[in-house]
């Protein structure tokens, strides 16, 4: 794959996912202001805290993979950046490494709980599945995983680089 | 024995820039799959999941949100503008100027980031420009920024709230005095070095400005106090004023001022979407090692651990200062509280300390923490927009780093400080 073509991926990835943060940020803001109007009316939603906690869960797994992309987790970047090319080539894959594996294995969790979730409904909207909310985990975790990839490649040619030079 | 590995694995994951939220979860997992067996693991989805789906966190993104929406809206301006007219005409008066307005746009953003962004975009090439040294000019702007921390509303007050199980809302009541003589002291400490350095002073002071000024910010200075008027009343929770806060941020940038920049707010927005995922993944994150240590009962040994060193509350408090101000050295306010709170509170509550007086102390230990490198998110902000070196300006903010100290020792050792607003309101 070339540069350009992971450019255009990547940068198509993030168009997407700031898409569904723009979106989930607005649907929550306006589920909690419909929500208090509706509680001073003295009329309160039922379905009112339990929407507005599952947009918040969906905006977070969701929103992770976009930072992820932006690599803007926390994090504690100093040492890793101090040290020798080589070793900070060693350390970045094992850190790749661990927070991809992370995330392959809370898909298969998140997957494995959909499964038992199957005939359970949510509390205040027994129409909807328990299923659709907690879809954001292993969704999520595929999403981040492609982010993370993804912002990778974009930093591999440095990384790389780093590496070659001393011997060249 | 597995506490300790999984203590020094979170050390290693850390030290190896895995994110601190990953690094919580990877060793949790490993804790579980070696304490209960693969037969456990589905359990971190499902714990993840419900770690983020807490209702009082939804404060965060919406105040984020009305902050972006105002930050669109011309109110930096406007706030700078009423600051200067007010305390511009005392020498080193734009030094006063970002001080005071960095208290006014606390209680809108509750974000130290959020706050040095948009005041230290205006006012730090201001300064540049009227004389005043770059390091200077970063530094009053990076310490009045921690105010938006201390003075309500405040995301790690929030976030506090949640972890200790404590009130927002007193929380939120218990920074507005410390917050002020914050406020104070650092427009002292900026007047002793204007006169020191000859800094210019600005316009004369004229009531007619002030009036003027006052007029065209009315609005902006008018939100804070429905929103949290709202909240100190109770006619609100602070997650509803929060909701209140947006409503009312569109409804002066769009119909009163008529400045909303929807290019702007779009990016402000995904910002803030970016800023709430990072926080609430590390909540969620937490929530898998709080259940672990919960199960292994650890907050309470610490809790024990310490008791049988000392039981003077007062003591304890020191320890835990030294504690918060080493951590804040290496790790964000936000992975501080929601590593740390859980576990120190039961003895907290065992040394019979209040955990609203408590919550302030961590606060203002955090933003001391955003002040001090290597990890000092907001003075890394200052210092970019003033294109100084962080070192340089580091040596200037020493002086008001000494003031923020100083109100954490009042804060501390004299709890009346923050609490007697709560004491009169609530209890």
């Amino acid at each position: 794959m070339t540069i350009s073509s992971t450019n255009k991926i990547r940068s198509g990835a993030e168009r997407s996912l700031e898409v569904i943060a723009l979106s989930l940020m607005t649907a929550l803001a306006v589920v909690v202001i419909v929500g208090v109007g509706f509680r001073k009316a003295g009329a309160a939603l039922v379905w009112y805290d339990e929407v507005a906690s599952i947009l918040l869960a969906w905006l977070t797994f969701y929103g992770a993979s976009l930072a992820a992309l932006k690599r803007a987790h926390i994090g504690f970047p100093k040492l890793v950046q101090s040290a020798a090319p080589q070793v900070r080539f060693c350390l970045v894959i094992c850190r790749e490494v661990i927070v991809i594996g992370f995330f392959v294995l809370v898909a298969w969790a998140g997957w494995r709980v959909l499964q038992v979730l199957d005939g359970i409904y949510l509390a205040s909207l027994p129409g909807v599945s328990a299923r659709v909310a907690q879809s954001v985990i292993p969704i999520g975790a595929v999403l981040f995983i492609i982010a993370e990839l993804l912002s990778f490649a974009e930093l591999w040619p440095a990384l790389r680089d780093a590496v070659r030079k001393p011997s060249e | 024995m597995i506490l300790l590995l999984l203590f020094l694995g979170l050390l290693l994951l850390i030290a190896i820039d895995v994110p601190i939220a990953i690094a919580l979860g990877a060793v949790t997992v490993v804790a579980v799959f070696m304490t209960s067996g693969v037969d456990a693991l589905p359990n971190v989805a499902l714990v993840l999941y419900t770690g983020a789906t807490k209702f009082s966190l939804i404060a965060i993104p919406l105040f984020i949100l009305a902050g972006a929406i105002m930050n669109s809206s011309g109110i930096s301006r406007r706030l700078i503008a009423f600051a200067s007219s007010l305390v511009g005409f005392v020498r080193g008066g734009l030094a006063m100027v970002t001080t005071a307005a960095s208290m006014f746009f606390a209680e809108i953003s509750g974000s130290a980031v959020a706050d040095v962004a948009s005041l230290g975009s205006i006012l730090i090439p201001q300064m540049k420009a009227k004389g005043y040294p770059a390091p200077f000019a970063a530094a009053v702007t990076s310490s009045s920024a921690t105010l938006a921390v201390i003075i309500p509303p405040s995301i790690p007050m929030i976030l506090y709230g949640v972890m200790s199980g404590s009130s927002v809302v007193e929380l939120f009541v218990a920074g507005i005095i410390p917050g002020v003589i914050g406020g104070v002291l650092l427009m002292s400490v900026s007047y002793a070095m204007a006169v020191r350095h000859n800094f210019p002073v600005e316009a004369a002071f004229r009531l007619q400005r002030v009036a003027k000024t006052f007029r065209e910010s009315i609005w902006a200075l008018f939100l804070p106090v429905i929103i949290l008027g709202g909240i100190f009343t109770g006619w609100v929770t602070a997650t509803e004023g929060a909701g209140l806060a947006v409503v009312a941020a569109i409804f002066i940038g769009g119909v009163i001022y008529r400045e909303l920049d929807w290019k702007k707010l779009r990016r402000a927005m995904i910002e803030g979407s970016v800023q709430t995922a990072v926080v609430m993944l590390l909540v969620a994150a937490s929530a898998l090692l709080g259940e672990f240590l919960t199960e292994q009962q650890v907050p309470q040994h610490v809790a024990q651990s310490i008791i049988e060193l000392t039981d003077n509350r007062w003591a304890v408090l020191a320890l835990l200062n030294v504690f918060f101000l080493a951590i804040g050295l290496f790790l964000h306010s936000a992975a501080a509280i929601i590593l740390v709170v859980p576990i120190v509170m039961p003895l907290v509550y065992a040394v019979g300390i209040d955990p609203i007086h408590f919550g302030l102390v961590v606060t203002l230990n955090l933003g001391i923490g955003q002040q001090t490198p290597p990890v000092a998110s907001v003075l890394v902000t200052a210092c970019s927009i003033a294109k100084a070196d962080i070192w340089d300006v580091s040596r200037v903010n020493i002086y008001f780093v000494s003031v923020l100290f100083a109100v954490l020792m009042l804060v501390t050792y004299i709890p009346a400080i923050p609490m007697s607003l709560v004491n009169l309101l609530y209890r």
